[in-house]
């Protein structure tokens, strides 16, 4: 969108007005590769085996993505209440035969309590992310973060440990202390963008019926407005103007994307408010998101990227009812519509039950028989109770890895 | 008492009154102080250059914030209290104001003089934390469950914490599945993902090195000065698996893990 | 002495009044435009009519136009300058037009290459290009020389029609700092051309602050409200979506009433800012000269002598420099005219005082 020339000037300027940063700093990874090359940190570099895919950000700066031998780096809201993000995203790897590792030995990034309590500070935030990073780093692996504040805080805390002599050293020393290095990755690189790489091989897969269907998108703050440079933007979707993902994977999908008016708005998260300020989460994403989403784009699915988005879009709608708005929209994410087309188990793969709103007819208008799948599941947790060994994506790790991370680099493909 | 007392008045010092509409009011002596400490914490911060650089008061900051459509707040009116050097317009922010903001960076993505907002209100929210302001201490009342796990687990939400009596609003649907929430978990087809505790199962070794660096980058002891409580059961928690890790290393003969 | 030939690059506003000076003054003015026309970006964009006296853009240039084309002076349109070297005896130039080339001798070069309306497509929250009623000042030029505004989405009479100032101007997330000084003057013009030709249509002006200086402020300004009735809200649009009936809606913060607000609007203008054109670009490279650091080309002295360049023998006039009014441009092509000349003498004598 913006010229080399443009976009210089605008960074220098910013630059010009950090009088903290020991340099004035243009593409932040070139700093970044200059540091690694003085042995102030080491990159994390996206190699061969990654087999990485070439994307065109806002700036039209070049962005790789890595498709394989990745480590995912889970998000807490995901695994908390919407399993079937991640399941989702791990029987995709599976089926395409992707190398990964799902690992005990990973802390959230921390950044939902940051940002909805302030108790944390940048130090703590960078540490964080730079233990987990060292993580995929001692494995062989590239990170690939599923949470989209996940994503936007690595890019913050990337900048600034780049940036900031000062943060730099005291992390330096507190990894260290673990026998760590200060590791960073080559690139920050969101799920969605893995999708977003991988579209066309998903579209191959399609089994169900998707040209009757209209999504919403909601384009997740934390992914396109924190650190804007970075996220992936196209001439041929949403006329390079709005974020790619998710809207060309839905487009490749054969499903049809629909404007509304609230299009630029959050899904009313707010990381505190969601937990403790309810009543704000819940009215903004009925009032605001859901109601233009059915009444303007008559829409019927909702598809967001990232953790906050699902839950306050899904959670917040059944309350509606009292108030006379019963939109009951069902809210996916991209990788969980997908994987549906792809004819997913909707319960044991896509793990749609765990969603607040109805999914029923939208499963229907794909041409799910629900009836069976809902049968199936059932006689499923039946004999789980019984005491059957659940089905897995991948063989379980071993009892030790409860307490220690031992695992060197064998990487899981599939079970 | 006159009809005078609520009108804005001067700041301290002898600055210029605030341009802030209903700017701060008067205070004792004690509060003054406070907020004079706060203001120098506050400009000492290595992120106030970088976050607050002007405004051009062009509103656009404005137009995309949901807080602002909710609350008596706009990020507009937080970049202009960030700005203007008054001590006590700032510590009356940080007493309600800054915890409207829901952090979407849809400010910061708008700002066309390159203001950093969401990050400033956070730096205000830290330093309400640290100096123990009662507005951080009333919104994080509900939060120690919360804390508790990010501090020893570093996950936000465990499945256990869904909840009706937490989460009465999010409907039948969800609290439908609190009836087995334990074999519902284990039809997860992920193994680290089978509990019920935590959002995934973390490894001991991992939690006990993000205590560390809570404790190496002075997050402990932030904590300290609003839940004293909280952080002495924390390490309580800390101590006891320090010592079953020793014991692991023992049993699975891991030497320096 | 053998009159002064001097070569013009550019046949705008600027360009135009400089070959006019030079041939009244008794110069040769060779007048290259690459366009097949003279009367430059007013005339190549079809501009209505110029503020703030509301007269049409063909009575204000056509018979400077006419002018230049009857003083003799050589003009060259379709035309481009390929090369200049400078040598001792002044520059040696290739024009290229037609499918020819000519190689001239000239003695001083005037530069009045002009603007570039600035992209909208590069401000993505305002969609331009993404809904087609979003449009920028060139776009509504056009409808108003066409007097057919209507909404290019569907060919209805809009009802209601916003501008928003300062697209591509004072905005540090797409690198133009600066003020591109006629958007305010053009949006209220345009507004009042609006409501003149169908007083039916609401026309607001979304605004951080109104820049109609000098006479501007009455002429432009107040009589807009009083006479026109246009309105203005204080506070910028952040965004512009797509409504449920296919109108735009605006959001934006009314920074006055201090509370964020949404407007369903049938049409957006966008003041678009000003740039160095293409042409200034390349023909500051061509010339050795420099750019300022918003990429226009830097005068000798900004202040005190704001048409001379760091390259003897080169002077430069009109939006080249930076962002100005039409009279502005027309005044500094006078300026380099007569700097120009002035070179060209003093620099003979020397010659004759040297032989």
């Amino acid at each position: 969108m913006l010229n080399a020339d443009q976009i210089r000037d605008v960074i220098n300027q910013r630059a010009q007005a950090r009088t903290f940063s020991d340099k004035k700093v243009h593409d932040v990874r070139e700093e970044m590769w200059r540091l690694h090359d003085k042995g102030e940190l080491v990159v994390i570099p996206i190699e061969k085996k990654n087999r990485p895919v070439e994307v065109e950000t806002l700036f039209g700066w070049k962005k790789r993505i890595p498709t394989d031998y990745l480590w995912h780096h889970k998000s807490c809201g995901q695994c908390g209440n919407i399993p079937g993000y991640p399941a989702s995203l791990l029987w995709f790897m599976n089926q395409f035969k992707t190398h990964y590792l799902n690992e005990p030995h990973q802390t959230s990034c921390t950044a939902w309590n940051y940002h909805g309590s302030g108790t944390s500070n940048p130090v703590a935030l960078a540490a964080v992310a730079v233990r987990n990073w060292h993580r995929a780093y001692e494995t062989g692996t590239f990170p690939l973060i599923h949470c989209g504040t996940s994503y936007g805080d690595y890019k913050e805390m990337r900048k600034l440990l780049i940036e900031n002599r000062e943060v730099r050293e005291k992390v330096r020393d507190i990894m260290h202390h673990m026998g760590k290095e200060l590791a960073i990755p080559e690139e920050i690189v969101h799920y969605s963008e893995w999708v977003h790489v991988k579209r066309n091989d998903m579209a191959g897969m399609v089994k169900m019926k998707l040209d009757g269907i209209t999504a919403a998108v909601h384009e997740p703050c934390h992914y396109y407005k924190m650190v804007p440079e970075d996220a992936i933007y196209e001439k041929d979707t949403n006329g390079g103007q709005r974020p790619a993902p998710p809207t060309a994977l839905i487009q490749a999908l054969g499903a049809k994307v629909a404007d509304y008016s609230t299009w630029y708005d959050c899904c009313g998260f707010g990381f505190r408010h969601i937990l403790t300020e309810r009543e704000f989460s819940r009215s903004f994403a009925t009032l605001r998101k859901i109601k233009p989403m059915v009444e303007e784009a008559h829409a019927d699915v909702a598809i967001t990227t990232d953790t906050g988005c699902v839950t306050t879009l899904d959670k917040s709608q059944w309350i509606g009812k009292s108030h006379g708005m019963d939109y009951m929209l069902p809210v996916l994410a991209d990788v969980q519509l997908a994987a549906l087309a792809a004819g997913a188990h909707p319960y044991k793969i896509v793990q749609i039950h765990w969603h607040s709103s109805p999914t029923d007819s939208l499963l229907e208008k794909m041409g799910f028989d629900v009836a069976y799948y809902k049968k199936d599941f059932n006689s499923y947790i039946e004999e789980l109770q019984r005491g059957r060994e659940p089905d897995m994506l991948y063989k379980p790790h071993d009892e030790m890895e409860k307490y220690f991370a031992v695992n060197k680099g064998h990487v899981i493909m599939d079970n | 008492m006159t009809v005078l007392q609520n009108l804005p008045r001067r700041g301290p010092k002898g600055t210029e009154p605030s341009m802030v509409i209903g700017g701060a009011r008067p205070r004792d002596e004690k509060t003054e102080e406070l907020a004079a400490k706060i203001f120098s914490e506050f400009k000492s911060d290595f992120r106030y250059k970088e976050y607050v650089l002007g405004c051009i008061n062009c509103g656009e900051c404005t137009t995309g914030c949901p807080a602002a459509r909710f609350y008596n707040f706009s990020p507009r009116e937080m970049l202009q209290i960030a700005y203007q050097d008054d001590p006590l317009v700032l510590l009356d922010a940080m007493q309600e104001k800054i915890w409207a903001c829901c952090q979407c960076y849809t400010c910061n993505m708008r700002c066309r003089f390159g203001n950093d907002i969401a990050g400033i209100i956070s730096v205000m929210r830290e330093l309400a934390v640290r100096n123990g302001l009662d507005s951080a201490k009333e919104v994080l009342k509900p939060y120690s469950r919360i804390l508790l796990a990010v501090m020893t687990n570093g996950t936000q939400v465990s499945p256990d914490m869904i909840q009706p009596d937490f989460f009465a609003d999010w409907g039948p649907f969800a609290v439908a599945k609190q009836t087995d929430i334990k074999t519902l978990r284990k039809a997860i087809p992920i193994d680290v993902l089978q509990v019920t505790d935590s959002s995934w199962e973390v490894s001991m070794q991992t939690s006990l090195e993000l205590f560390q660096i809570y404790t190496e980058s002075g997050v402990v002891d932030m904590l300290k000065s609003i839940d004293p409580d909280l952080v002495e059961m924390i390490e309580d928690i800390v101590d006891e698996w320090k010592d079953e890790f020793e014991e692991m290393k023992a049993k699975y003969g891991v030497g320096e893990a | 002495m053998a009159s002064p030939k001097i070569l013009i690059i550019g046949g705008g506003p600027a360009g135009l009044s400089a070959a006019q000076d030079i041939t009244d003054a008794g110069g040769e003015a060779i007048l290259v435009e690459q366009e097949g026309f003279l009367g430059g970006t007013p005339k190549r964009l079809h501009y209505s009519l110029l503020a703030p006296d509301l007269k049409p853009v063909e009575e204000v240039l056509d018979p400077l136009i006419d002018s230049v084309q009857q003083s003799g002076a050589r003009c060259m349109t379709g035309a481009k300058v390929e090369s200049v070297n400078s040598g001792r005896n002044g520059f040696t130039v290739t024009i290229s037009g037609g499918g020819k080339k000519v190689e001239e001798k000239v003695d001083a070069v005037v530069v009045a290459t002009g603007f570039a309306h600035w992209d909208p497509h590069k401000k993505y929250e305002y969609a331009y290009g993404v809904y087609p009623d979003v449009i920028d000042f060139k776009d509504f030029e056009k409808m108003l020389s066409d007097g057919n505004i209507v909404r290019p989405s569907n060919g209805q009479v809009p009802r209601r029609v916003a501008w928003l100032l300062c697209v591509g101007s004072r905005d540090r997330q797409v690198g133009k700092f600066y003020c591109c000084r006629l958007g305010c003057a053009v949006s209220i013009k345009q507004a009042m051309e609006v409501r003149r030709i169908n007083p039916a249509i609401d026309t607001y002006v979304y605004y951080m602050d109104i820049r109609t200086y000098g006479f501007w402020e009455d002429k432009l300004y107040w009589k807009s409200m009083e006479e026109f009735g246009v309105k203005y809200i204080r506070g910028r649009i952040g965004s512009i979506n797509r409504g449920e009936d296919g109108r735009l809606i605006a959001m934006a913060e009314d920074t006055i009433l201090q509370r964020p607000s949404e407007v369903p609007l049938d049409m957006v203008v966008l003041a678009t800012g000003m740039e160095a054109s293409e042409g200034t670009r390349e023909t500051a490279a061509m010339l050795g000269l420099e750019l300022e650091e918003h990429g226009f080309v830097k005068p000798l002295e900004s202040d005190s002598m704001p048409v001379s360049t760091a390259v003897p023998g080169v002077f430069v006039c009109g939006t080249a420099t930076g962002p100005k009014a039409i009279p502005d441009s027309i005044t500094e092509g006078s300026a380099a005219a007569i700097k120009a000349l002035n070179y060209v003498r003093k620099r003979s004598i020397k010659v004759q005082a040297r032989a």
